[in-house]
């Protein structure tokens, strides 16, 4: 076995994305043809590496202080199974993308980074070299940047905000890799994993700033702001293919390679408590933010935001059960949350809006896409026997075990999750018809096709939830850490799932309240909106005062002014301090000459004497 | 051969004005600029046998003259811009008479600058810095207008002055030395140096020297004297005759006659900083071409004094070679000057504007000149004041170094401002009809503008062919 077979991942893509970008004219399907096919081969590779474990070495950039660099690959369980969802997501994205993009511009650039992306997304999935990744990980902001930026005409306002974000936390990345490098005297991974690396003094600051890469990837809070920004400036496929889906995988793959092979993380660590903490913030704030929103897309973005705190929570805990809890509710997010994205895409598509106050009254019309749509709000609400519930049981485990206050915020989420979708389904899909509508078609074929697939997959994972955890999940753990213990079948602690369902007949409860009282699926949430101190709180998140990013950007605008000052003044004593004083000067020796010739005599007498006595040394 | 350079020039001067040659006039312009090219020609390619005094003129003729590398340094300078004041002479004076008269008192004045570079005695000296002065003060009443006059009797009184300040030290020298040949005087400084007499013989005659070099606060009549003159004449006296009879004779006397004392340096640098930030704030202020190019030469002629004040070896090459740039750049600018003020008949430079297209060559010999002037590279000026400056900062002067650095700042402000005003913007109606100057300005002005670009260019072996060897002044 050549383990060379590694290379095709990464370089079939990316030369595939380069050709693409070169296509440019009357040569249409050209470069969805090419996509598709190298999109399948991508898919029959990974299922063929799925399983396997295979290692590719190859020597670099020669050794720098006693660390080599070397270009290094491995396709083990974690890694195979990342690319298997990898390569099944792109798949359908681009057979979903083949309808929506067609009438599109810049569809060279859109297919051409989609196929670059997957190549990045390939090598950073597959490294084993912690440099080898970062350098696919920064690949990846570059497409990312790119994506957006051929969306509508202010979106590149929107990629330099991506950017400026991800590009940041990559930096943090760079610097937990330094640390890392120099505390473990290796960079590559598999040789760290045989003796993790322990959480005293700067073990912990090289795991955060690795963690802050890895979960800034994802999407969690505080580096999300520029994705419901995104989902209102980009294409709308790009959504459910990075932020929805591919990002998710690898940032949550990274936090899971940290905590599981570079650092050694337990339950007494303050690292696991903190990523806990930023797991319920993330999971809270955003779910209301979403809970408010008016637009299908940038509900879901929120969304795409909240779920990622269930991974980090789940993660976070350092139990096993959290842990594979936190995993699988990575995959199964990333299928339902897409699911819901391409869902939001052919309504979008047929009706021309995703503005809820305009949609209504959908699921006669569109009856494909509205089942689909129910089995992932079902999914992300965590309805049983979902996949979604599943994870998330799981997640709730762990949580509790490590205290009750985390376990209150992820259920709490839940409530809010479920009042959300229940909101956005009414609003899209039942309710008044708005006249406009009343042409709009199911959406074709072949944006069908991935919707139904995902959602089957959604129920297949719930129905028979040991294939993904027996096949997929537990093996990344291993027999030693799993304990015997077997997570698949039905939960394990009954009051959880009873918790589960009474909370989520609330959200009913409370949704059929909401209509009463607003008139409305729209104004379903209203109640909430605008109950006395949250009211304010909704107004200045939507003002922006709660965005990192505008923050930053303030306080950035604040030093530049500040600096502008300092060169102002730079400029004013050159420019006119100094003119300013020289001009004077010179006004001071014209008028010393007056052109009276006795008084330059004087001068010149003087002049001569006072040298004469300096010289005979008179004065 | 050495006496040759003041006897052709004589018996030149002779034979012209004999009575019964009138055809002869008509060679005269000829004679002088082939005397002048003659001696560019001998410092380049003469022999090191033909620099000796030997021979059967030495018989009859014997000066003591005797020529260093210093000295062939300032002879070739002085070919140069001779011949350049030639050739706008002829361009700008048409008259036949006038132009007779104009080459007569230049081969007086090559005389008496050959003679002044290449004596070997005090005394002798002071004859041939008189017999140039008398030839520049007839040259700047050379039209008989009201402001030439004027400008003619402003140096002549202050000459007046600095021939008492020379003479002076010079009996005085003669009572301590007993005679006034370079030699004698040196030897005696050596032993009674020090004494009150002798110092104040050497402030004396050192005085006289800034005067007669317009330094500050001796100046008082270099500005007028520059701008009133004819337009040739002020290329002369800004040129080479100023740095001949004021500068030269400065370097030659403080290198290797009089003492090199602490507080002499002091004085020299003193003088050479005044004269620097003076000249350039007062040139800041012009609005008159030629004058505030006079206040401009004052101020380059601060920087030779004090490259020369440092008393390094470093310091007086730079000096010299500061001397030579300054020769021929500034000789450029008044040539410039001159093809301006013959085209527009005026040197307000208020007047003027957007001659640039009008005058290319003119407008873009110019630049060059100003730029060498500010010490921008890799222009000549830029060598010859960096070389000073490091030598300042070598002999840890870091004051003077940082006055020399600050005041090439204002160079640069208001060489750039002159040539705004003049070369850039919008013409004005007035100068509708301006043509580029005569091919008699314009020749010189390429060749000089050539020789800037060139010098800078060549630097490392003008450096190390003609300007170290003048380092060595003091073995």
């Amino acid at each position: 076995m050549n383990e060379s077979i590694l290379l095709i991942p990464v370089l079939l893509p990316l030369i595939a994305g380069l050709a693409v970008l070169a296509i440019r004219g009357p040569v249409r399907l050209a470069r969805e043809v090419v996509t598709l096919v190298v999109m399948l081969a991508n898919l029959g590779l990974a299922i063929y590496l799925f399983g396997q474990d295979l290692t590719f070495v190859h020597p670099w950039a020669g050794v720098w202080g006693g660390i080599a660099m070397e270009m290094a690959l491995r396709v083990y369980q974690f890694s195979g199974f990342i690319l298997l969802a990898v390569a099944g997501f792109s798949l359908l994205v681009a057979l979903y993308s083949w309808k929506f993009m067609a009438d599109r511009s810049y569809g060279n650039q859109y297919y051409g980074y989609m196929l670059i992306s997957v190549a990045m997304v390939n090598g950073a999935v597959m490294a084993d070299h912690l440099v080898v990744l970062l350098f696919f990980w920064e690949g990846l902001l570059l497409t990312l940047m790119g994506m957006i930026a051929i969306g509508t005409k202010d979106a590149w306002k929107t990629a330099i905000k991506a950017f400026i974000i991800v590009g940041v936390t990559d930096v943090c990345l760079m610097m937990g890799i330094a640390l890392t490098g120099w505390l473990a005297h290796t960079l590559r991974m598999s040789e760290i994993a045989a003796h993790p690396l322990s959480l005293a003094g700067l073990g912990s600051v090289a795991m955060i700033f690795m963690t802050i890469g890895a979960i800034s990837k994802a999407g969690s809070m505080p580096f999300h702001s520029w994705i419901p920004d995104a989902a209102i400036d980009a294409p709308l496929p790009f959504m459910a293919f990075l932020p929805a889906s591919l990002e998710k995988l690898l940032g949550i793959y990274l936090l899971g390679r940290i905590t599981l092979n570079l650092f050694a993380l337990t339950t007494e660590s303050w690292v696991s408590t903190l990523l806990m903490i930023i797991g319920a913030v993330t999971i809270l704030l955003a779910v209301a933010m979403a809970l408010v929103q008016k637009d299908y897309k940038r509900l879901l973005s929120y969304h795409a935001i909240s779920q990622v705190g269930y991974m980090i929570l789940g993660i976070g805990t350092a139990l096993p059960v959290g842990i594979i809890g936190g995993l699988f509710h990575m995959i199964n997010h990333a299928m339902y949350k897409s699911c819901l994205f391409l869902s939001g895409g052919a309504v979008e598509k047929q009706a021309g809006t995703t503005d809820l106050a305009r949609l209504g009254g959908l699921a006669s019309k569109m009856p494909i896409t509205f089942t689909c749509f129910i089995v992932a709000a079902a999914a992300i609400s965590g309805v049983p026997p979902f996949n979604g519930f599943f994870s998330k049981e799981l997640v709730y485990d762990g949580a509790l075990e490590r205290h009750w206050i985390f376990y209150a915020a992820a259920l709490l989420g839940s409530f809010l999750t479920a009042a959300s979708f229940l909101k956005l389904g009414h609003a899209a899909y039942l309710g008044k018809r708005d006249p406009a509508n009343e042409g709009v078609k199911e959406a074709p074929m072949a944006m069908l096709l991935p919707m139904i697939v995902i959602a089957a997959g959604c129920v297949l994972f719930g129905v028979y939830n040991p294939l993904p955890l027996h096949y997929l999940i537990q093996p990344i753990l291993g027999e030693h850490r799993l304990e015997g213990h077997d997570f698949a079948g039905l939960p394990a602690n009954w009051m959880l799932v009873a918790a589960t369902v009474l909370v989520l007949a609330a959200a009913l409860v409370n949704h059929l309240v909401g209509v009463k009282r607003s008139g409305s699926g729209l104004g379903a949430a209203d109640h909430i909106h605008h109950a006395p101190v949250l009211s304010t709180i909704y107004d200045w998140a939507a003002r922006r005062f709660f965005d990192p990013y505008d923050i930053g950007m303030a306080i950035v605008r604040g030093l530049s002014l500040f600096l502008w000052g300092i060169d102002r003044f730079i400029d004013w004593i050159y420019d006119s301090f100094i003119v300013t004083l020289t001009t004077g000067l010179g006004w001071t020796v014209r008028l010393a000459h007056t052109g009276n010739y006795s008084l330059y005599i004087v001068w010149s007498l003087v002049g001569a004497a006072a040298i004469i006595a300096f010289l005979m040394r008179i004065l | 051969m050495l006496s040759l350079l003041i006897l052709v020039p004589l018996a030149g001067l002779l034979l012209l004005n004999l009575p019964f040659t009138p055809a002869m006039k008509r060679t005269a312009w000829a004679f002088a600029f082939t005397v002048a090219l003659a001696q560019v020609a001998m410092v380049l390619v003469a022999p090191a046998a033909a620099w000796s005094q030997q021979g059967f003129l030495a018989q009859y003729f014997s000066f003591g003259l005797e020529a260093k590398d210093l000295t062939r340094v300032l002879l070739l300078a002085i070919g140069i811009v001779m011949a350049t004041t030639l050739m706008v002479g002829r361009s700008m004076i048409t008259d036949d008479r006038q132009q007779f008269n104009f080459v007569n008192l230049l081969l007086v004045s090559i005389i008496g600058m050959n003679g002044v570079v290449l004596v070997t005695d005090l005394f002798s000296l002071y004859v041939f810095l008189e017999v140039t002065s008398v030839s520049s003060f007839i040259l700047i009443a050379f039209n008989r207008d009201l402001g030439g006059l004027e400008g003619a009797f402003k140096y002549l009184i202050l000459s007046a002055v600095a021939t008492v300040l020379m003479l002076t030290g010079v009996a005085l020298l003669m009572l301590v030395a007993g005679g006034t040949s370079f030699e004698t005087v040196a030897a005696a400084m050596k032993t009674s140096g020090g004494i009150t007499i002798s110092q104040m013989a050497v402030g004396a005659f050192v005085c006289g020297l800034f005067i007669k070099g317009g330094l500050v606060p001796f100046h008082g009549w270099l500005p007028d004297a520059y701008s009133s003159a004819p337009a040739p004449v002020s290329i002369l006296l800004a040129g080479i005759v100023t740095k001949v009879s004021g500068i030269y004779a400065l370097v030659r006397l403080a290198t290797s006659v009089f003492p090199a004392s602490g507080a002499m340096n002091e004085v020299l640098m003193v003088v050479g900083a005044a004269s620097i930030i003076v000249g350039a704030l007062a040139a800041l202020g012009q609005h008159d071409l030629k004058r505030m190019l006079a206040y401009s030469s004052i101020s380059q002629m601060g920087y030779i004094v004090l490259g020369l004040g440092c008393g390094t070896p470093l310091g007086i090459v730079g000096a010299v070679f500061h001397l030579f740039n300054h020769a021929i750049f500034k000789t450029l600018l008044f040539v410039n000057s001159a093809a301006i003020e013959q085209r527009t008949g005026t040197t307000d430079m208020n007047r003027m504007g957007g001659l640039g297209s009008r005058m290319p060559v003119t407008g873009v010999t110019s630049t060059i000149a100003a730029l060498s002037t500010a010490g921008v590279p890799p222009l000549a000026g830029f060598w010859s004041k960096l070389i000073i400056v490091i030598a300042l900062w070598q002999a840890h002067d870091y004051g003077f170094a940082g006055i020399a650095v600050l005041m090439s700042v204002v160079t640069l402000a208001y060489l750039l401002l002159m040539q705004r005003r003049i070369f850039f913007g919008k013409t004005s109606p007035e100068h509708a009809g301006v043509r580029e100057a005569a091919a008699g300005v314009v020749v010189p002005e390429l060749v000089l503008a050539a020789l800037t670009v060139a010098v800078g260019l060549l630097f490392p072996w003008v450096l190390n062919t003609f300007m170290l060897p003048v380092g060595g002044i003091f073995h």
